[in-house]
């Protein structure tokens, strides 16, 4: 056993001394975290930039119905315009100077209709309060109509609809925060190059120092063992700095459930370092050409699991629903955003052992190309 | 051939081929305790695909090898333990300082932490990388980076010490340096294969040669034994500016001289056996009134009885 923990040991020292393995595994997360929050913090802005000013509108006619609506919105902070009630010809020289977005006219059946000089988003939002206002007055209008309880019906337009939005989240819905998840996944999944090292470090056909380890009174077995050990250990390392880095510097939202988001980037981490490992085992390449494979499988499948392209899962789902379930990638980023929909872990342990499974069909793979007792050429 | 307690490795019938290329034929070796054997050979001649296939790296078609009395297989931990394997490529890891990589390789043999730091130690001052300890194999030259390759090696004390070609692209400082740690370590007791197509290196060195060519064994000795089997016993170098034809028949004509050749303005004359052959020769140029610039006799060489073997150089030209 001392043999296997002084190669444990030797494994993590030279890992964390590879500059390759620094940079892919520590500091490029970081630096593409630092580059995705001020990305998003922009968006942030400009989003808040459409809601922040209300929208200056004239409203022509007169209906107490309508004051009283948009009395009560104002009230609660709803309401996305700045009324300004005037007559239909001062209302159309305002809307022909810029200084009001639109006009609302009052017709005498208490309907809403709305002129504009063009189409933007601001128009949008007008028309989008006024068709929401018909369609809450005639409800109203028909309640009061049947005899049955005004005060439900003055709930209903209070509550903007007939329906009631029920949430399955746990937390927040911020649609920027599936990157960093994403992010956390390309991570765990660039742990593929600490496993192509385990398979081109002990296979005498491979490497100098395969043959040399090879020769050595440590059994295969053990060697392999040993290095796998320590390949996971320098992984969970490096996936706990990248989930550390993501949760209280760049304030991703794991939705209070950061315990469960160490361990899923950690077994993703795993699935990593198996695909490497299995990566390094296949045929008789150089280290770079093994890198370099690694990189041309673990960067489509964050691609599709959409590192760079936010719905590409969703369309993913559409042409190959089955891909998401096995893409290690999408898998990963899957196991941690499942904790901020689903109240329930029932998901997110599925998405485990689905790592840990994967994990552990990539090393068999693996440790059957490397078991070989004796080559036929060196 | 007896298998004697005193015997080392015995490798018998080997044969390797990789596909219609027949590397290793039928080759017969043993060493014995306390020997340092030369395995030399040319590019090619199959000197690292024995040294593989008696490692267990490779596996063979034919043959057996034993080594410490036992059959030689990829598991064969207790025999493993007592290798030391420095090999043609350097095999060392690039992210550890030497310190570290030579206990690295000693901890795979040796657990206890006192005794390995007492060999490491003892290892990094028998090939002089006191001074290095610290720095990384990027930083070391391609001598010290040899030097570092044996360290990682030896440092656990083998019985075996198998070194491949340990001596390719280093100066001719620290090759001195190795070739003096290999007769030091075999002064220890140690048993050494050595391989190489330096013929000068297994000449100073091993105290016997299997000279090897296509896969086969063509002789083994000593190096005296080796050079008794050819009928080359001096060879006689003499630049001339002009060698008019009765004087080369004159030279050939002479008693225990076989060949006679002039080549740019270079007259080498072989002999076999015989005494004076120099002054005989001398005589003869000096009758015909022939003037000529230096002169140099040469015994022969390993590479003269590669030569009269298989009729071609050990070493190509370079």
């Amino acid at each position: 056993m001392k043999r296997f923990f002084h190669s444990v040991r030797y494994f993590v020292i030279s890992g964390f001394k590879s500059k390759n393995l620094v940079f892919w595994l520590i500091l490029f997360p970081i630096v593409l975290g630092t580059f995705f929050k001020a990305a998003f913090s922009g968006l942030y802005e400009s989003d808040d930039m459409f809601i922040k000013d209300p929208i200056k509108t004239a409203v022509a006619g007169e209906s107490t119905i309508f004051k009283a609506a948009v009395d009560a919105m104002e009230q609660s902070g709803g309401l996305p315009l700045e009324a300004v009630y005037t007559d239909d010809e001062t209302a159309l020289q305002m809307l022909k100077k810029g200084e009001v977005a639109g006009i609302i006219y009052i017709a005498d059946d208490g309907r809403l209709s709305l002129s504009v000089m063009e189409s933007e988003i601001q128009q949008q939002v007008l028309k989008g309060f006024t068709d929401s206002y018909n369609a809450n007055a005639a409800v109203i209008t028909d309640i009061v109509k049947s005899g049955k309880d005004v005060t439900k019906a003055a709930e209903v337009l209070s509550q903007g609809g007939y329906t009631k939005e029920v949430s399955m989240k746990h937390g927040n819905s911020d649609v920027y925060e599936q990157y960093f998840y994403n992010l956390i996944a390309m991570t765990a999944l660039y742990g593929s190059f600490i496993g192509v090292q385990i398979g081109i470090k002990n296979q005498a056909n491979i490497s100098a120092l395969g043959a040399r380890k090879n020769c050595s009174p440590m059994p295969k077995s053990l060697a392999l063992l040993a290095d796998f050990t320590g390949g996971c250990i320098l992984q969970t390392i490096c996936m706990v700095i990248c989930v550390t880095f993501l949760a209280f510097v760049i304030k991703t939202d794991f939705c209070g459930r950061l315990p469960l988001a160490y361990l899923a980037a950690i077994v993703g981490g795993l699935t990593g370092v198996s695909l490497g490992f299995l990566i390094g085992a296949v045929g008789r390449w150089k280290e770079d050409a093994k890198i370099g494979i690694s990189l041309i499988v673990v960067m489509p499948l964050c691609f599709l699991s959409g590192l760079m392209v936010g719905n590409m899962k969703g369309i993913m789902m559409n042409i190959a629903p089955w891909f998401n379930k096995i893409n290690p990638a999408a898998v990963i980023s899957d196991s941690i955003y499942c904790l901020s929909v689903y109240e329930s872990l029932d998901v997110y342990f599925e998405k485990i052992a689905v790592m840990l499974i994967t994990s552990a069909v990539l090393c068999v793979l693996g440790i059957m190309l490397t078991r070989r007792r004796r080559y036929a050429s060196l | 051939m007896e298998n004697t307690p005193e015997t080392v490795v015995k490798i018998s019938s080997l044969v390797k081929r990789y596909g219609d290329l027949l590397a290793i034929d039928h080759l017969d070796l043993q060493i014995n305790k306390g020997e340092v054997f030369g395995l030399l050979g040319p590019n090619g001649s199959g000197k690292t695909t024995t040294i593989n296939c008696l490692l267990s790296l490779l596996s063979f078609d034919k043959g057996s090898i034993e080594i410490f009395g036992k059959e030689m297989t990829p598991t064969s931990y207790d025999t493993k333990r007592k290798i030391g394997l420095i090999m043609q490529n350097i095999a060392v890891f690039d992210e550890l300082t030497v310190y570290e990589n030579i206990d690295y390789f000693c901890g795979l043999y040796v657990s206890d932490k006192a005794q390995r730091k007492a060999l490491v130690e003892e290892a990094i001052k028998f090939v002089g990388l006191d001074e290095f300890t610290k720095f990384y194999p990027k930083k070391l030259s391609g001598g010290l980076l040899r030097r570092l390759n044996i360290a990682c090696g030896i440092a656990h004390k083998p019985e075996l010490i198998i070194l491949d070609e340990p001596t390719v692209a280093v100066d001719p400082q620290s090759r001195n340096k190795i070739l003096e740690g290999i007769q030091q370590l075999n002064r220890e007791g140690a048993t050494v294969i050595y391989t190489s197509h330096y013929m000068e290196e297994v000449e100073q060195i091993c105290s016997r040669i299997a000279i090897l060519d296509k896969g086969k064994k063509i002789a083994e000795g000593s190096c005296g034994e080796l050079k008794q089997l050819i009928k080359n016993t001096e060879t006689v170098n003499i630049e001339l500016p002009s060698l008019p034809q009765n004087v080369h028949s004159a030279l050939a004509s002479l008693p225990h001289v076989y060949e006679v050749r002039y080549d740019d303005e270079l007259l080498t004359v072989r002999c076999s056996g015989g005494r004076h052959n120099l002054i005989r020769i001398l005589d003869v140029l000096q009758k015909n009134d022939i003037s000529f610039g230096r002169v140099y006799s040469e015994l022969p060489t390993l590479n003269d009885v590669f030569l009269e073997i298989t009729g071609k150089e050990l070493r190509d030209k370079e």
